[in-house]
């Protein structure tokens, strides 16, 4: 079992080739989104619905209602950062993804065609971490 | 009253059936179990389903992977409550992709084993997913913000899947021997 793990030299220089294509990729992105002050994007299918700030501690959290191809999409935008609170979906799994602040994150409703991504340098970013 | 004689199929086909059908229930099940476990993101998944997939495609052939591909998506969906919603299109563009890929990288890449074919099953599988949700649901290239690290998750669950559908279609060949010798 633990040598079929290792691979051929073909599957190794394979595993290679993408994940430097992976990290180039992922640097560039990250290049891209990290500057500016920390944002959130809310789009429904091809249209950017509105961008907000996200708030810093203190400051109070934006509510807004967002409509989809299915109905009405809450989100919350505060300090923990931007969720779907309630959706028309089934799943819910959008709801469950919970709250997201980094760069390069979203939180995407497929069957409602809403997308919410962050962008920008989120100044608290880590205060869910303790030492 | 005139009888109708039916043509019996040999015993080699309908073991040929009767193993595909076995695979088909595996990856439905899996399909489903998958679908129960807490999301690690938007479209993650540890692709064990894919496994069966490429199971199918080293013992029974291209054509039985890419139809149990498409079977398992099917039934899955309907078990999870998912058929013909977006769930659904991405889930059989995901399968389907990462099917073909698998076929043509066992055929054409020298030197590749099943680890090197899982691993681009699971890129492909997850970067078709992607594309799916652009081009159908929501037309915005943010959604590639969130690719990267997916792909390198995806990198190390095709490393794995790979290495275990090695291991088991290895034990297979070897029970089919001990089975002809006896």
């Amino acid at each position: 079992m633990f040598d079929i793990l290792k691979g051929t030299w073909t599957d190794r220089l394979l595993l290679l080739v993408s994940l430097v294509a992976i990290v180039v990729g992922w640097i560039m992105i990250q290049a891209y989104i990290s500057s500016g002050p920390a944002m959130a994007d809310i789009y429904h299918a091809d249209t950017l619905v509105a961008t907000y700030p996200l708030p810093q501690k203190g400051e109070p959290p934006i509510h807004l209602q967002v409509e989809g191809e299915l109905g009405l999409s809450e989100i919350v935008i505060d300090e923990q950062g931007a969720r779907i609170a309630s959706s028309p979906c089934a799943t819910q799994r959008c709801v469950l993804s919970g709250p997201h602040r980094h760069a390069g994150d979203m939180v995407a409703c497929v069957p409602n065609r809403i997308l919410i991504a962050l962008r920008g340098h989120a100044e608290s970013g880590f205060d869910a971490i303790v030492e | 009253m005139k009888q109708i004689a039916l043509p019996r199929p040999s015993l080699p086909e309908l073991e040929s059936k009767s193993r595909w059908l076995a695979l088909l229930m595996l990856a439905i099940g899996l399909h489903v179990f998958e679908a129960s476990l807490p999301s690690l993101g938007p479209w993650f998944k540890p692709g064990l389903a894919n496994l069966v997939t490429l199971l199918a495609l080293v013992l029974m052939g291209q054509r039985a992977a890419v139809t149990l591909a498409v079977g398992r998506v099917i039934v899955g969906s309907f078990f999870i409550g998912t058929l013909f919603t977006p769930t659904f299109i991405i889930s059989m563009a995901g399968g389907l992709s990462a099917a073909l890929v698998m076929i043509a990288a066992w055929r054409w890449i020298p030197g590749i084993s099943l680890v090197g074919v899982s691993l681009l099953g699971a890129l492909v599988h997850m970067l078709a997913q992607f594309v799916t949700v652009e081009f159908l649901f929501i037309q915005q290239a943010a959604l590639y913000y969130a690719l990267p690290p997916l792909l390198v998750i995806s990198c190390i669950s095709g490393w794995i899947n790979g290495a275990l559908a090695g291991y088991i279609a290895g034990r297979l060949d070897h029970e089919k021997d001990s089975h002809e010798k006896i």
